[in-house]
């Protein structure tokens, strides 16, 4: 019994070493904060482990683990730990963007980028993150949402369009990235 | 319609790569196995607590109900069952919430203050209505409640961090039908910023703990620690780290913790 207990543990700690860093991504994007990424990533994980009985023999642990994570994300935007959730500084929304291949300008893109999706209704923000970062399809996108496939079509595609309208990504999106 | 197509399925190409660089931003640090699954084994052994707890209540009210139903003719002890009047919507405090300061100090010249206000639960339509204006009014916004009558029967809390002459902001919050109880070494802490701008970002930590608490370590991203421990009112002595009981609050004890300049948020630990 203890053995079989220890087994589960060490199979819990490799998958949280291995998922490690593409959780922080992910719950970076949804946050856009570094403490509020390493909060929700640890408080998925500790979900994940207290069902890992359950969770680890599943076919599929990480879109439990998706799933979790974006229960709680959408719980706290809920609750609206504001400032977790828009690293926005004093000077403004969007920075005017600097020459192409400059590394300021590539900075500014990123800081654009993730201001504007700290904007996004939370909804829109998981539908463009599950979809274009996770590259989930729209049906394991729908899944870990909890909705319907036609809700996280429609929430990606407003995501988009406002990410769109940002000038400097506009700019960059439509040059075909920036690098 | 091709053409329009290829632009399309670039743009969306293009907003991947552009979140994949964004997610680079993000500090990866080691994944901290050892404190995840031993929060996940206090959450686990909290989670039958409090199943313990609930059957212990059902149990002991079922029995007092028998033993009410067994007494002779059902009388004898009918004024302990009295209603009492319901006390005013004031008394409740509706309208206006109870306040307990937490922690000050000064950051660039300017006094930063955290204080927790606790709002008492509207019985109606017409204290809620009121409730919804007064929390406007303060620039509040309670969670989950979109129209007024969503705070009928909810207790709200706010946490609120001011600096200067800025109107405080609301860090953490929530609009419940009762406070979640805290503890053991339960902890809910949330980083926030002495003032406003990036440079102080993750200085500030405000959170719940247990009543039993006499200790929270901060851990901060340089390696040092500042302690926070139980405090009684608020004196130029203090360092703006604290444990402190709130008027309202009685599930649990706020605290707060003040990084030095130059180190952020890491961690936070109810330590004794």
């Amino acid at each position: 019994m203890g053995d079989r207990k220890q087994a589960r543990d060490g199979e819990f700690q490799s998958f949280m070493i291995g998922r490690w860093p593409r959780l922080m991504r992910t719950a970076f994007l949804l946050t856009g904060e570094q403490h509020a990424a390493e909060d929700l990533v640890q408080s998925t994980l500790e979900k994940a482990f207290v069902a890992w009985r359950r969770v680890g023999s599943a076919d599929d642990p990480e879109a439990y683990v998706r799933r979790v994570m974006i229960n709680l994300h959408a719980r706290r935007h809920r609750r609206r730990l504001k400032e977790f959730l828009a690293p926005r500084d004093d000077s403004g929304l969007v920075r005017e963007i600097a020459d192409t291949g400059d590394r300021i300008a590539q900075a500014d893109d990123r800081r654009a980028l993730l201001t504007a999706l700290a904007q996004l209704p939370a909804r829109q923000r998981e539908a463009v993150v599950l979809r274009y970062w996770e590259d989930l399809t729209e049906t394991q996108a729908a899944e870990a949402m909890g909705c319907s496939v036609g809700t996280v079509k429609s929430n990606a595609a407003k995501g988009i369009t406002k990410l769109r309208a940002i000038p400097g990504l506009a700019e960059t999106v439509t040059q075909g990235g920036r690098k | 319609m091709s053409a329009d197509r290829e632009n399309h399925e670039m743009t969306q190409s293009d907003i991947a790569f552009l979140l994949a660089d964004a997610a680079d931003e993000v500090e990866i640090g080691i994944a901290p196995v050892q404190q995840v699954m031993r929060a996940g084994r206090r959450r686990r052994a909290r989670r039958w607590a409090v199943a313990a707890v609930t059957a212990a209540v059902v149990a002991g009210s079922t029995g007092a109900a028998l033993a009410f139903a067994g007494l002779p003719g059902g009388h004898g002890d009918r004024q302990g069952y009295v209603a009492k009047p319901p006390s005013p919507p004031r008394a409740r405090h509706v309208y206006d919430p109870q306040r307990t300061e937490l922690a000050r100090g000064t950051y660039r010249g300017k006094e930063w203050h955290v204080v927790v206000q606790v709002w008492g639960a509207p019985r109606d339509e017409a204290e809620a209505d009121r409730q919804f204006d007064a929390m406007a009014a303060l620039g509040l916004e309670p969670a989950d409640a979109h129209k007024p009558a969503d705070l009928i029967g909810k207790v709200s809390f706010f946490a609120t961090r001011g600096w200067g002459d800025a109107r405080p902001e609301q860090v953490m919050f929530n609009t419940v039908r009762d406070f979640e109880n805290f503890a053991g070494t339960d902890l809910e802490a949330a980083a926030t910023r002495l003032g406003t701008g990036g440079e102080s970002s993750g200085r500030l930590v405000i959170g719940m703990v247990a009543r039993t608490a006499r200790q929270v370590t901060c851990h901060w991203k340089d390696g040092t620690v500042t302690v926070a421990e139980p405090a009684d009112g608020l004196s130029v002595h203090d360092t703006g780290s604290a444990i402190r009981p709130v008027a309202g609050f009685l599930k649990a004890n706020w605290f707060v913790c003040r990084a030095p300049a130059g180190t952020s948020y890491a961690a936070a630990e109810v330590t004794k």
